[in-house]
């Protein structure tokens, strides 16, 4: 084998991410410095000016607060679920196991698409299960509209973000659960520590790293949620489920705004690299120790 | 290893020689949207105008009309595209703007073709002094009343806003007796940006309000008539809770699942309508009227102008077959095609005056509403911003004032400004 023949073979692979990743990155990145309208046409280089007209957006800060709670909380609340969920596969009660556990893993195999207008109906004032259910029970009146109202849109996408999300954090807590040594819970026992005792001081710090690797990993993908969000209420009522992802839409293809949709695209790159660095930062500490 | 590397090499030649050869012209025809008998009838089309064209091929793709924007745009914007495509009417100012259309009154037989269609309905596919599209099918917003409601409460469908505004309050009700209203009068498309401006703005036209100046220069949609309009919804929702409580959250198909269900008596909808309730409720029968008008322009009831729609088929500027496109966009167009409009419900009008004249047109329920209506009704003006302007400024703006987040002027006068940004170029 001819010395050069390695790095020829790598070429195909180079030629690909050169293409699909740096050449979309870097045109995005001078798009964002150049004022691009497919409108228009554009006058070219205008230096940080699309940036300056994105952070005086009220809407890009409204969008801003929704994707960090739509992101922060919603997979925090999907952890909370998610490990509660593990803790009761990790009883073992038998064969139900096997059936509760893939009973549980559906929600992460539907397409967020599919999950969104199904969840859409759900939620449906007139006709949807969940009114029909709370106002049986007296709790609201049929025609409370829960994507509808400014205060509560949100909310409802995050319930169904967490829907999805919340069968990933289960296996993945259910995998750190079995390989907790058992040995920690007997010597436990035998000191006489309570099953809560034990939960706190030895279940959830051998979860630790899972657990911050998952948050981690759950405020990147829920930060760069389009689907759900366009598919429920595509960031209405009046905004108010508005969120970072679907901003860039609207200014690139509704105001077909090339260069303020890229420099908005480039805060989110940066914000999801940080997050991403985070992330790897975790995960070679967890290797190392 | 050379020798793999040249068998590679032999490998993709002889992988990229594989590719169709083709004798003649080669045209690409996408198709945004339609109904399944439509696509059908489009297909036979062209295979019938191979058939009379010898040496055009025509390879037929059908594209999401939901995504007809982004599709256009990325693939103009690199040069690339179809030859021939349906779009919307009012793209003519955008892609007419940008270039990307090819202005059909080039062509030495346009005065001839133009005359086969309803004028009204040919100038609305102008951007400044070029044609950018042959008419496919029209639309008027039009107000669609729920023909059992209103028989069972005994009221016409209205004609003013005053009858207007009666006629929802008392079609408001609680119709299964717990206490709650469970009936409204009139449903609103607040779900989905663009279709929410779609329906406010008929009333602002039969008002007698622009949406801009005639040069384009100046947004007007907040003048008193504008104003007075948006002033109608937004008491019929916080003063007569006429209007559906939940509409910020609807789109198309909740708005048909509550008419069909007698959940809502009156909606702003077009000649798709019927078509849509009939699908899911068969036999279900509807009143189709004129968009009311205020109480003082009663006189102008039928000349009043409403919102008009339209698809046009168009062609690609960077087309290398500009005269074969044109061929068969006039053939896919022509009054016999256009027959097809006239005997198929396919949710939209049809454009040529021979079709609309036609023996069996005259069979068509609502067409002669519709053509009235066509006659004096408006597009949305042909800027090329309008699109965002409507859907990213007047809608949000609008529903705040529905809902009583803001007073009518206070959000028509802000929407006002931020579009004239947009339109001075400055956002």
């Amino acid at each position: 084998m001819r010395k050069s023949t390695p790095y020829l073979l790598l070429v195909p692979a180079l030629l690909f991410t050169v293409f699909v990743v740096v050449y979309p990155l870097v045109q995005n990145l001078i798009n964002s410095v150049c004022d691009v309208s497919m409108i228009r046409g554009g006058k070219g280089w205008i230096g940080l000016r699309n940036y300056e007209l994105v952070f005086k957006d009220t809407v890009f800060w409204l969008a801003f607060r929704n994707t960090a709670v739509y992101a922060v909380v919603g997979t925090v609340v999907a952890l909370v679920v998610g490990l509660g969920f593990a803790l009761l596969l990790n009883l073992k009660v038998g064969r139900i196991n096997s059936i509760a556990a893939f009973l549980f893993t559906i929600p992460w195999v539907i397409s967020p698409v599919v999950a969104g207008f199904a969840w859409k109906w759900i939620l449906n004032d007139r006709f949807g299960i969940v009114n029909h259910w709370l106002a049986s029970a007296g709790l609201v009146q049929i025609g409370t509209s829960w994507l509808g109202d400014p205060q509560t849109a949100l909310v409802c996408v995050m319930l169904a973000r967490i829907w999805q999300f919340y069968p990933f954090a289960m296996v993945m807590f259910l995998a750190g659960l079995q390989a907790i040594p058992q040995e920690q819970y007997e010597a436990a026992a035998v000191d006489g520590a309570t099953m809560i005792r034990r939960f706190f001081y030895i279940t959830i710090p051998n979860l630790k790293s899972v657990s911050s690797v998952l948050l981690v990993l759950g405020v990147i993908w829920s930060f760069n949620d389009f689907n759900m969000v366009f598919v429920m209420t595509r960031g209405g009522p009046m905004n108010a489920s508005m969120v970072l992802p679907v901003l860039v839409r609207e200014l690139t293809f509704v105001h077909f705004d090339l260069g303020r949709g890229s420099a908005l695209s480039i805060i989110i790159f940066v914000m999801l690299v940080s997050l991403s660095y985070l992330y790897l930062r975790m995960v070679s500490e967890k290797d190392a120790a | 290893m050379r020798q793999t590397l040249f068998l590679v090499l032999l490998l993709s030649i002889s992988l990229l020689s594989c590719g169709k050869k083709s004798d003649g012209i080669e045209l690409k025809d996408w198709n945004f949207g339609g109904r399944p008998q439509l696509i059908e009838f489009l297909r036979a089309r062209v295979i019938s105008f191979e058939k009379t064209h010898p040496g055009i091929r025509v390879e037929q793709s059908d594209k999401s009309w939901n995504m007809i924007r982004e599709i256009l745009y990325a693939d103009f914007s690199a040069g690339a595209g179809p030859d021939v495509m349906n779009t919307h009417a009012n793209f003519a100012a955008e892609f007419g703007e940008a270039g990307y259309y090819y202005p059909i009154n080039k062509f030495p037989d346009f005065e001839q073709v133009k005359s086969w269609y309803v004028p009204h309905v040919m100038e609305s596919t102008r951007y400044k002094d070029d044609y950018y599209g042959l008419p496919a099918s029209a639309i008027a917003f039009v107000l669609c009343c729920n023909k059992e409601l209103f028989d069972k409460e005994g009221i016409a469908p209205p004609k003013t806003w005053s009858q207007f505004r009666e006629a929802a309050r008392r079609l408001t009700k609680d119709a299964d007796g717990d206490g709650v209203a469970d009936q409204f009068g009139l449903v609103l498309m607040g779900g989905d940006k663009g279709g929410f401006a779609y329906r406010m703005i008929p009333f602002f036209f039969k008002a007698g309000a622009n949406v801009m100046s005639e040069d384009l220069t100046k947004i007007e949609f907040n003048s008193p008539r504008g104003i007075a309009a948006l002033k109608l919804i937004a008491d019929m929702y916080q003063v007569d809770h006429s209007i559906t409580p939940g509409f910020l959250a609807y789109t198309h198909s909740e708005i048909n699942d509550l008419f069909c269900s007698n959940k809502v008596a009156m909606s702003i909808e077009g000649p798709w309508f019927r078509g849509m309730v009939n699908d899911k409720s068969p036999g279900k029968d509807m009143y189709v009227v004129p968009v009311p008008v205020p109480d003082d322009m009663l006189a102008q009831y039928d000349t009043a102008p409403t919102l008009q729609d339209m698809i046009m088929y168009s062609i690609n500027a960077r087309s290398k077959h500009v005269n074969e496109s044109w061929e068969l966009i006039k053939y896919l167009r022509n009054q016999e095609a256009d027959m097809y409009w006239i005997t198929q419900d396919l949710g939209a009008t049809a454009t040529t005056q021979k079709a609309l004249a036609s023996k069996e047109a005259q069979g068509v329920r609502d067409i002669q509403l519709y053509v009235n209506e066509l006659n004096h009704a408006r597009p949305w003006p042909p800027h090329p911003s309008m699109i965002a302007i409507a859907s990213n400024v007047f809608t949000p703006y609008c529903q705040k004032a529905v809902v009583g987040e803001m007073t009518p002027k206070a959000a028509l006068d802000q929407a006002a400004r931020e579009a004239q940004d947009i339109v001075d170029g400055k956002k």
